[in-house]
């Protein structure tokens, strides 16, 4: 009986190798093959996260190189586009230019008239590249910096930079020293302002220029102009701004008060008078400067509280006026030094050892440091790609700058913000713009709003249909037509967006423009009829009521269906000329026109293509999913429950209404759920059959966009991992989320109800 | 009680009038669904259908015509009453006046094709024999009546010539094949000149990139560059001529014909594609004449920024499309399922991926698109393009969106909908055949392979059936991986290495969005447009009816085999 006396297995029941090699072969196949699909399945969502992570990062800055320069006093930093040759200007009016890539060292060159005139204030404008440089006599000259790429054999690129000075132009008093200086060039229009300290007073004095232009090109400059605004500030002045537009001057005195005067018609007006902070002990205004695109200022109190004011259109005031739309935190010490990129609304505030890179549009702090030297000067690379940065010891320290989604924020996908030119904070979506300066609007809460939008009017239409549909095909109708009805219904399910998309746009929304009035009129009366033909009918011998037998009154209902529809429809006009009569202001005359009523009476636009086609059409693609879960939950309602309710006496619709519908609700919820998520998600339908106007209103005969739809209008033109490519991908992440949770809860409620019917069973 | 004293009775069951209102919920569904379907098949075939071609003519003085001439002539489109509604200060009135959208054709002449007339203009209509519809080239279709053909050898046929139509018919044919000769020299002949240049381009670049001194056999492959570039050149210098000839050939003979409104145009005959009298066509001469033109609707490529002309390419497009999807969304999808429901230890891990892979068929498919671009296009694409067509960049081949991406990306889409369906079906086999499987000393794959899989087979046809449904009339996702409005070249065709997987394509819904929504003249586009969502509709329908109809065939099965 011991195991060793077993005989050893026959042949013929010994199992081939190669079956046992191919089936644990299979075994693992399958396994690894399986998992790695559904991993790779769930990888969608790993990738997409892995896009959208970049958005929430600050920059990147890192130190690359320390030069020393010759010590001395130095009054300017500028930088070229490519931001490989620096410049610094000395108080002895000698530029040096600094090779920071290649190995050409520090290049000097002077600016002519210095020597004779003597240097003042000086300006930098980094778009143009020309420095505007006041003398000490009461002259100005614009000193064009003229940076020159020159490509080797090789193609590799080597800048090459020289001056061309303007001759030197008067301004202000004769022969005393400018303090400040600036000036700004809008093509037609060319203003210099400067300050002057005459007899311990400082006068602000301001020159408009003219170009003579000729067939031979631009001519030369001259004086067209001048003016003192010196008496226009009450106070004593200590610095000023001119707005690159040139219509404009930014005067801040002693007391803390910021002066806005604007050139209009043939002089100086004050504009506005600001106190930006007026609360404080000490008010004064410590730094006055614009940002990119010189529509914002922003000013830093010796505090260091830091304030933001842009230019907008106050429907109150009617001209456009400086507000305060930000607040910054506060700096921690002194403030001396600012410098704005030329490519976004970035900038950066420093002083002492401290220095901070701000994004002035989110008010977010991209990037700050506690650095061991004390910075005197710095400037932002054209590209927005490098910082440099000038210590008290004469030392250039050069830092690379990375911060590819500088515009992107928390707050600016789902904040309110405030953009320059809007006249309050808003939620707003628009990602390209005409001009450089434009600052991308990237709040994704209109495109939420929209999918909302468009998914609440969807269901409105859809979820009666779609539960009437189904308690009337689970319940009441006969089980041999249920065979044939439901596959029509769920072919319903299959026309492709695309199509429906196309019928609503070019098809429906122009029937429905002239005949809202019908449209109306038919979602009143056809249900109306169904309640009014069916209490009748109820109320009617059982010998006439045996006519239509139990099961077929969907095939009654049809002709009176389409006879009410039909009656309601031709009845719209009518109802229209009763109804929606408005008087024209124009003309005075009165119409009879429901789109030109809904305006006049709503306040809210009318649409051609609007919620109401798209809601219609969406229909099409919510009805038979909802109509075929809720009548799967349904009919599988153990059927002991039904009968002991018709054997108590019930009617079928107490039946349906009391035992079935609750029983089922859960599945009835899950159905709803899942329609949801059909709607959130649909995108063909709404691209076309909407403006796709990023608007925030809940108004049935306007459009919306979702964000379905602005991914496919906007994401094949998005440069790749550009901040509009990944601002997209975030919404294809949320709606990802959306869709993904709403349907989650729908299956978990099936789960619930399959376990609810196993112990009714 | 007796079944009489019921009948007369006046019990009233409770919520009858509910029950009404829910019977309205199936019957507005069912309406919408027939309805939707009818007017599509109705607008999608009347297309094709031969028209009869109605002269004007307006009363004395009107202007309401074309050209201001008495009568014009064109195909009646649509009829419709124009309320004009006044609800003025008098106490308003109420004008219904009938009018007729014409399609008048011959855009060369008017600048436009369709045209609405008042009834009230109209003094008198008729239907004259000699009036000719001409498919063409360009412009659209033109309505005439003609008047001779001037042959290149001084001969003149006119219309009244019992030889006309003969002429006609041999001149629309000859036109025809020239065109198609054209067509191959230019496209297959001096195609194939320029794919073997851009070779040589490649080789070129892929020589002087490799720096400093040129070896001895570099430097004859690039003599022999030369030497090849100087045959071609030679032999497309030959068939460049002989294309010439051809086209000359074409514009040698012409027609010349008037308008119904009197303008009088000359055609060259190689211009004309078809032409028939719609005057003059019995019901079986329409029926010959829709089915021409609807087989030229399938099998030919699209004319004039796709208004005109077929919709080949996209079929074909869709087809590839489709198919690569199948191949790439089964294996994976049925091993998926497979692993689920044979391998996996059932609990609550299973059960969660099961229900989320659920959750995954109704995430919207522009997600996936998103997905697609930024992975296979940019991601995996990119880096193809780094590792082997680095010479070619920053031209990219696969960098860009393309067939094979295209269907990756909708595999991917589709693969849950595989998933369930395979499952569902796996879960179906009934536990005995698989016992008696194990029992007779079967393993387990060879119980899977040789009674579970094929059990299962219809189930996961479904599946597939559904997901190419799907799949097919998807657009959303495709925009952003690689279909394009009109593409030169097929993804599959006779030239090496016959599979282009990396060339974008045609797609029927994309053709549908594309023509409704950035077609210089959408209305012009309409009736190619109702066409092509009809095909698309017959397509998806079908494929869906089909599942549906193994679905239902399946559950009787079943049912009755349970044990």
């Amino acid at each position: 009986m011991s195991a060793t006396s077993t005989p050893p297995v026959p042949a013929r029941f010994q199992v081939a190798k190669a079956t046992l090699l191919m089936d644990r072969f299979m075994n693992h196949f399958i396994k690894i093959g399986g998992l790695s699909v559904i991993v790779a399945v769930f990888g969608i969502f790993v990738f997409i996260l892995i896009q959208i992570l970049p958005l929430f990062k600050g920059a990147e800055v890192g130190e690359l190189k320390t030069i020393p320069l010759e010590k001395g006093v130095y009054l300017q930093l500028g930088i070229d586009e490519w931001s490989e040759l620096p410049f610094a200007l000395q108080a002895d009016g000698d530029l040096q230019f600094i090779d920071v890539v290649g190995d050409r060292g520090v290049t000097t060159k002077s600016l002519p008239f210095v020597a004779e005139h003597g240097i003042g204030g000086v300006h930098y404008n980094q778009l143009a590249q020309r420095l505007t440089v006041g003398t000490a006599d009461g002259r100005f000259s614009l000193v064009n910096i003229r940076y020159k790429p020159a490509f080797s054999a090789n193609g590799e690129r080597t800048v090459d930079a020289d001056l061309q000075a303007d001759k030197l132009l008067p301004i202000g008093r004769p022969g005393v020293p400018i303090k400040e200086i600036a000036y700004a060039d809008a093509g037609s229009r060319k203003l210099a302002v400067a300050t002057q300290l005459v007899d311990g007073r400082v006068e602000i004095h301001a020159v408009t220029l003219v170009q003579k232009r000729s067939l031979m090109g631009a001519g030369r400059t001259s004086i067209d102009t001048t003016y003192d605004l010196t008496g226009k500030i009450n106070g004593a002045i200590s610095s000023f701004l001119v707005a690159a537009q040139a219509d404009s001057v930014l005067v801040t005195t002693d007391s803390g008060e910021v002066v806005y005067l604007f050139l209009e018609g043939d002089d100086f007006q004050v504009r506005q008078t600001l106190k930006p902070f007026a609360h404080l002990p000490n008010p004064q205004v410590g730094l006055l400067r614009y940002v990119f695109g010189d529509v914002t200022f922003v000013a830093v109190a010796p505090t260091g509280e830091t304030k933001g004011y842009s230019l907008y259109l106050d429907p109150k005031v009617k001209t456009r006026q400086f507000g305060e739309t930000k607040t910054f935190e506060n700096q921690p010490g002194v403030t001396e030094v600012f410098a704005a990129s030329v490519r976004n609304k970035a900038f950066v505030l420093a002083g002492e050892n401290h220095a901070r890179l701000v994004f002035s549009t989110t008010e977010a702090i991209r990037w700050e440091k506690d650095l061991d030297f004390s910075v005197k000067d710095a400037v932002i690379g054209g590209k927005y790609d490098r910082m440099v940065f000038l210590d008290d010891e004469s030392k250039l320290h050069f830092y690379r700058l990375k911060d590819p989604h500088p515009e992107a924020s928390f707050d600016a996908f789902f904040g309110k913000l405030w953009y320059e030119g809007a006249s309050e904070p808003k939620y707003d979506w628009q990602s390209t713009g005409g001009s450089d300066d434009f600052e991308p609007k990237l709040s994704l809460v209109p495109l939420i709003v929209g999918t909302l939008k468009g998914t609440f009017y969807a269901l409105l239409f859809a979820v009666p249909i779609a539960l009437l549909a189904a308690i009337y095909t689970s319940q009441f109708l006969k089980p041999e037509i249920k065979v044939y009805v439901k596959p029509v219904m769920e072919i319903m399910a299959s026309l492709p967006s695309v199509v429906l998309g196309f019928l609503a746009a070019l098809w429906l929304a122009p029937i429905l423009e002239n005949r809202v009035p019908s449209i109306l009129l038919i979602v009143l009366l056809v249900p109306l009829s169904a309640l009014v033909f069916g209490w009748g009918w109820a109320r009617l011998p059982p010998r006439i009521r045996l006519f239509i037998p139990q099961g077929y009154e969907f095939v009654v209902f049809f002709p009176i269906m389409f006879a009410v529809g039909w009656l309601a429809w031709n009845l719209g006009p009518a109802a229209e000329r009763i109804l929606f009569v408005i008087t024209d202001p124009t003309t005075g005359t009165r119409v009879a026109d429901f789109r030109l009523w809904w305006p006049a009476v709503t306040g809210t636009p009318f649409e051609q293509r609007n919620s109401l086609v798209v809601g219609f059409m969406m229909g099409f693609a919510v009805i038979p999913i909802v109509f075929t879960i809720a009548e799967d939950a349904l009919s599988n309602v153990p059927q002991s429950l039904r009968s002991g309710s018709l054997a108590l006496g019930a009617s079928r619709w107490q039946t349906a209404f009391r035992i079935v519908l609750p029983t089922a609700s859960a599945g009835i919820f899950s159905a709803l759920m899942i329609g949801l998520g059909r709607a959130v998600g649909e995108t063909m339908i709404v691209v076309m059959a909407t403006g796709n106007t990023p608007i925030m209103e809940w108004n049935i005969f306007s459009g919306m966009r979702t964000l379905a739809a602005n991914i496919a209008v906007e994401l094949p033109e998005a440069p790749h991992h550009g901040t509009l490519y990944r601002s997209l991908f975030l919404g294809a992440m949320v709606l990802f989320i959306m869709t993904f949770v709403v349907n989650t809860a729908a299956e978990v409620m099936r789960q619930r109800l399959r376990d609810r019917y196993k112990t009714v069973e | 009680m007796h079944k009489n004293d019921f009948l007369s009775s006046d019990i009233k069951p409770s919520g009858e009038g509910m029950v009404w209102i829910t019977s309205m919920g199936l019957a507005v569904g069912l309406t919408m669904i027939v309805f939707l379907l009818g007017m599509i098949v109705y607008n999608g075939l009347e297309v094709f259908w031969p028209k009869s071609v109605v002269r004007l003519e307006l009363k004395e003085g009107s202007t309401a015509g074309l050209r201001n001439a008495p009568a014009f002539a064109g195909e009646i489109v649509k009829t419709q009453t124009k309320a004009v509604q006044s609800l003025g200060a008098d106490g308003g009135s109420l004008l219904r006046q009938r009018e007729y959208q014409l399609f008048v054709g011959n855009k060369d002449v008017y600048g436009f094709g369709y045209k609405f007339i008042d009834n009230a203009e109209i003094v008198g209509e008729s239907r004259p024999s000699e009036i000719v519809v001409a498919e063409r080239l360009e412009y659209g279709n033109a309505i005439f009546i003609p008047k001779q053909f001037t042959l290149a050898d001084g001969s003149v046929v006119g219309a009244d010539d019992p030889a006309f139509t003969a002429t006609f018919d041999r001149q629309v044919e000859e036109g025809n094949e020239r065109r198609a000769e054209i067509r191959r020299i230019e496209r297959d002949q001096i195609g194939a000149i320029n794919r073997q240049l851009d070779a040589i381009r490649l080789g070129r670049r892929a020589i002087e990139n490799k720096g400093g001194e040129l070896s001895v056999s570099d430097r004859q492959e690039l003599s022999d560059f030369d030497a090849t570039v100087a045959t071609l050149q030679a032999e497309y210098e030959i068939l460049a001529a002989k294309a010439r000839g051809l086209r000359e050939l074409q514009g040698a003979n012409k027609i010349v014909y008037t308008t119904v409104d009197g303008a009088e145009r000359t055609l060259s005959s190689g211009d004309l594609i078809d032409y028939y009298y719609p005057n003059r066509l019995s019901f079986f001469d329409k029926v010959g004449v829709f089915v021409h033109r609807f087989w030229g609707f399938l099998s030919t490529e699209p004319r004039e920024a796709n208004t005109e002309g077929g919709i080949f390419p996209a079929i074909f497009g869709t087809f590839v499309m489709t198919l690569l999807m199948s191949v790439a969304v089964t294996p994976f999808g049925v091993l998926a399922a497979i692993y689920l429901r044979e391998y996996a230890r059932q609990g609550p891990f299973v059960r969660a991926v099961r229900v989320a892979v659920n959750n995954l068929a109704g995430v919207p498919s522009i997600v996936f698109g998103v997905f697609g671009l930024g992975f296979f296009v940019y991601f995996v694409g990119g880096n193809i393009d780094r590792l082997f067509y680095s010479l070619s960049l920053p031209t990219p081949t696969f960098g860009t969106g393309g067939v094979l991406w295209a269907s990756l990306t909708l595999a991917l889409m589709t693969v849950p909908v595989v998933i369930v369906a395979t499952e569902e079906a796996l879960a179906a086999v009934s536990r005995g055949s698989r016992e008696g499987s194990l029992a007779c000393g079967a393993s387990k794959w060879q119980t899977i392979q040789r009674i579970v899989l094929p059990a299962s087979l219809p189930g996961i046809l479904t599946g597939l059936i559904l997901a190419m449904a799907r799949g097919a009339g998807e657009v959303a996702p495709l925009m952003l991986v690689g279909v394009v409005k009109l593409a030169p070249t097929l993804p599959l065709d006779g030239i090496y290495p016959f599979f282009h997987l990396e060339r974008k394509f045609m797609h029927l819904g994309f053709h549908i969005y594309d023509l409704g929504f950035q077609s210089p003249d959408s209305e012009a586009a309409k009736p190619m447009v109702f066409a092509t969502t009809f095909l698309l509709i017959l397509l998806v329908v079908c494929l869906n009816l089909g599942a549906i109809m193994i679905r239902n065939h399946l559950r009787k099965k079943y049912k009755t085999s349970t044990f």
